[in-house]
């Protein structure tokens, strides 16, 4: 039996991002009826604000949901609270990196992959991206990601969109680092952060 | 009265392409001797009406046959004033637009409507108002000193009308001036009650008598004629009105059948009048220690819609929950409230407040108390919580709070018995039976009326005095008595205040209208009212028992004693009557029967069966007419009548129609039963007994029982109306025609 605890909803009013919007929910499951994801999620996002309120922060600041969040924006839309869903879902994932939780093998590292390759390339090497990815949690999980997409990549190579060589940097890496870096300094920390 | 009667047939709308017009004519100066017949492209034209009025001036003419369109529209353009009788007979929504035109059936149609016109004509006779002997009191009693009551009596006295005021306990205010503060529209924060202001203004009002400390000991007469005795603190005292509002609001329910959820069984769980009062009076404590509560629990439908308890919504209880949490809030911003609820019930525009609570960051949990408990000096709550899917357990709570709802104050608390009759099956020993709701000996004493059926008003099941309030708010059982408030079903402030507008215009109307000798509701207007052949009554007060508005007393030996101005003209005493002694200017057994004898039966080897529909002229009749606006088709061999109410169906036109050789009767009227839509409370349940008792009349005819049918049709039921037609004439195909035909 779990105990209602309202210290942890105090901590997300006070240090998420839009946290304190949750207050407003009616629970009337808009939100989670509109996410093209929430079949994939642990929780929708209806009932992370449920868990919030109960208290659970393990439960709310491990679960994948938050991480998930594509930014379709359809939550936010249709929110008959104007509760603006995906920004409290973004603002979560950051509270929940920040805390130190470790997100399995979800968009976050995909979100850190990316990040590091544009930073170094200034763009996507097609092949390294999923690469990295895939072999993230694993040898054998590597081999089987990438037997999956392979006639995803016979056809993009097909098609001339993946060379088989590596891609090199762009031009004027040096500014754009100076832009990303800028940009880091001004959010409050990204996926890769 | 003389009658010069006038014909006028309208060919235009289709009927005049549809019918042959001579046939038409010749049959209404050869069977009914009248030689005034015109017919007219337009009459409802400025042309049609002058050519009208040309004989009503010229020739006499004081009776008027209109055959054209349904009697339901152009009531306006064919008035020729309160003297002339109009009869209206439709040949364009029932003739000419739902059957093919130029056939034999359709002018066989078309000719027994004019038959039956003429007929009613014949017999009808202009109605005189009634006036009483004494005179009509235009003052306006109030029974009840909350705010319904008091914005009842204020609206009334603004109105230029004089407003009595009863109230039983010793100051006005009620509930209101119990509260501490109230929420009303905006809906967005907590606003005075504005109690005091009220009552001072009833006070003030020089327009308005108050009797505090005083009940209602008698009310005799009726609309227009009421007399009133008060029982006052140190005497009495009696008034004159014309009409009447009950506006004695609620009570609680009973805390002390939930003691599953802890009342009575831990000092700190209060109810949510408890809690008002004590929020009123300061400060919000536990009682346990008079400390400063800082963690509530609110448990929203302490025994609301729980068939064991209440089984309704009281509709308010959300939000006095969302108050009371922000009183606390208020006297101590770092207090928690909880709200554990089934649904959040915020109405219309209370959603605001809603939100506002919300933000104010009360938690809301949806689920059901399992368990109220106390550990230490603190109670606990034990609950499912249906939205994180578990049991959940809420700790160092100092009060929990039971929002429980409102009670009709007309509702009593033990059901009060009466003598069964002989074939009750539900009696107990010594012969007794409850006495059901709807009976005017169920509710609490407030009026105490001095009516055959009851001192009080009837009332639904839940004990509300019977309303029905989409159709017709604040109207009841008893004519000229109204209810206004919580009497009538839970509401908020904001609500009572539209209640009591309401229910104070509808009693003015009334005066005003019984003064003229006219009706009220729902046939306003109407002149007639029911006249009684007292020498031939049998004294077997089926009128005074029937009478769904209790407006016929009786007196010792139960001869009926007549009360016109509570009379609503439905004409149910006139089914009701055996001996058919009953009846209106315009509107009689012997009219309707001689409008049967008007229609032409063939004979059985033609092949034209007849049918006779008798229809609701409140709901089944305009369903017939969309039928025929939306140009649907059914059998030419019905004949449909309209009457007041099905219940002023008399059974001997039943046999009236079989003996004269029509095959079936169709008796097309409102829904009864719970969600009744009859216009006149028990006009269609009263037809279905009576029907249901009508086999032996058919036995005794020697005819089959499916010969009679009741459908119930509402107004919007129009596209069923060929189906229900066409289903009746295959009963009728099977059963053969009727032997009597010809006879």
């Amino acid at each position: 039996m779990a105990n209602y605890d309202p210290s942890f909803a105090r901590e997300v009013f006070q240090n998420v991002d839009f946290g304190e919007e949750i207050k407003m929910c009616m629970q009337c499951g808009v939100c989670a009826a509109s996410c093209p994801l929430s079949t994939e999620m642990d929780y929708p996002p209806r009932q992370v604000f449920t868990l919030i309120r109960a208290g659970k922060r393990e439960e709310v600041l491990n679960c994948n949901s938050i991480m998930l969040c594509t930014s379709c924006y359809t939550c936010k839309v249709r929110c008959p609270r104007k509760i603006p869903v995906v920004d409290v879902m973004h603002g979560l994932a950051h509270y929940a990196l920040k805390q130190g939780f470790v997100p399995r093998r979800q968009p976050a590292v995909f979100g850190r992959e990316f990040w590091a390759q544009v930073y170094k390339l200034g763009r996507i090497d097609e092949k390294d991206l999923p690469r990295r990815y895939f072999f993230s949690e694993g040898l054998v999980a590597g081999i089987k990601g990438t037997l999956d997409f392979m006639d995803v990549g016979l056809r993009m190579l097909l098609h001339k969109r993946m060379k088989l060589l590596p891609e090199r940097k762009i031009k004027g890496i040096q500014s754009l680092r100076k832009m990303l870096d800028k940009a880091e300094r001004m959010g409050k920390g990204g996926a890769g952060a | 009265m003389d009658k010069t009667t006038g014909v006028y047939i309208c060919t235009g709308c289709g009927i005049g392409d549809a019918l042959e017009l001579d046939p038409l004519k010749e049959l209404v100066s050869d069977e009914y001797g009248i030689s005034i017949c015109k017919d007219h492209p337009f009459l409802c034209g400025k042309e049609g009406v002058e050519l009208i009025k040309g004989d009503v001036e010229g020739e006499g003419v004081n009776t008027i046959v209109i055959a054209a369109c349904s009697g339901r529209v152009n009531y306006d353009v064919f008035d020729f004033g309160p003297d002339k009788i109009v009869e209206r007979v439709n040949l364009r929504e029932q003739v000419a637009w739902c059957q093919p035109p130029n056939e034999e059936d359709t002018q066989m149609l078309a000719e027994d409507y004019l038959r039956m016109g003429c007929a009613k004509a014949n017999d009808t006779e202009p109605p005189v108002p009634f006036q009483a002997e004494e005179e009509y009191s235009k003052d306006i009693l109030v029974v009840g000193g909350g705010i319904a009551g008091m914005t009842a009596a204020l609206d009334t006295a603004k109105a230029g009308y004089r407003a009595v005021l009863v109230e039983k306990e010793a100051g006005l205010g009620g509930f209101l001036a119990k509260m501490k503060k109230r929420i009303t529209m905006p809906y967005k924060e907590l606003t005075d009650t504005g109690a005091d202001a009220l009552i001072q203004a009833v006070e003030e009002h020089p327009n308005i008598q108050v009797y505090t400390s005083s009940t209602v000991e008698k009310i005799s007469g009726g609309p227009g004629l009421f007399s009133v005795e008060i029982k006052t603190e140190n005497g009495s005292a009696s008034e004159r009105v014309g009409a009447v509002i009950q506006a004695t609001g609620w009570v609680p329910y009973d805390a002390s059948k939930l003691e599953h959820l802890g009342y009575g069984k831990f000092k700190n769980v209060l109810t949510n009048v408890e809690m008002e009062q004590m929020a009123a009076a300061g400060k919000i404590k536990r009682p346990s220690d008079g400390k400063d509560a800082k963690s509530v629990l609110f448990v929203q439908c302490a025994g609301s819609r729980d068939p064991e308890h209440l089984p309704y919504c009281s509709s308010v209880c959300c939000l006095v929950s969302l108050k009371q949490a922000t009183y606390l809030k208020e006297q101590d911003p770092e207090a928690v409230s909880y709200i554990l609820y089934k649904d959040m019930r915020t109405l219309g525009q209370a959603e605001d407040f809603y939100r506002k609570a919300q933000n104010d960051g009360n938690i809301f949990i949806r689920g059901s108390v399992m368990q109220v408990g106390e550990s230490g000096d603190k109670l606990f709550v034990e609950a499912e919580d249906e939205l994180l899917g578990e049991k959940v357990r809420l700790e160092e709570l100092d009060l929990v709070v039971l929002a429980t709802g409102l009670v009709p104050a007309s509702k009593p608390e033990v059901t009060p018995m009466i003598k069964a009759p002989a074939d009750a099956e539900d009696a107990d020993e010594d012969g007794m039976i409850e006495v059901l709701p709807d009976s005017g000996f169920f509710a609490n004493s407030a009026l105490n009326l001095e009516y055959r059926q009851g001192p009080e008003l009837p009332t639904l099941k839940y004990g509300f005095p019977d309303s029905h309030f989409i159709c017709f708010p604040y109207e009841t059982r008893r004519t000229g008595i109204y209810s206004a408030g919580c009497i009538r079903r839970p509401m908020e402030t904001a609500k009572a205040l539209d209640d009591a507008a309401g229910a104070a215009m509808k009693a003015i109307q009334c005066a005003e209208a019984t003064a003229k000798g006219i009706a009220v509701h729902p046939r306003a207007g109407d002149m007639s009212f029911p006249e009684f052949n007292m020498q031939r009554c049998t004294q077997c007060k089926r009128c005074t028992e029937e009478c769904p508005f209790g407006a016929i007393n009786e007196d010792e030996k139960a001869n009926p004693l007549p009360n016109p101005t509570r009379c609503r003209r439905c004409g149910v005493c006139m089914g009701a009557c055996p001996e058919r002694i009953i009846s209106f200017k315009n509107y009689s057994v012997g009219m309707i029967g001689n409008m049967l004898k008007a229609i032409h039966v063939p004979e059985e080897d033609e092949e034209k069966p007849r049918i006779v529909a008798f229809v609701c002229e409140n709901d089944a009749y305009p369903a017939l007419d969309m039928a025929g606006i939306k140009r649907m088709n059914w059998s030419p061999y019905v004949r449909f009548i309209p009457v007041r109410c099905l219940g002023s169906i008399n059974l001997v036109w039943v046999a009236d129609s079989l003996s004269r050789g029509i095959d079936g009767l169709l008796f097309m009227g409102c829904r009864h039963g719970d969600d009744y839509q009859c216009h006149f409370i028990k006009g269609s349940e009263l037809a279905n007994t009576r029907l249901s008792k009508v086999s032996e009349t058919l036995d005794r005819l020697a005819l089959e029982s499916e010969r009679v049918k009741f459908v119930e049709v509402g107004i919007t039921d129009y596209y069923k109306i060929p189906e229900i037609i066409s289903e009746f004439m295959e009963t009728i195909d099977e059963v053969g025609p009727n032997p009597y035909k010809g006879w």
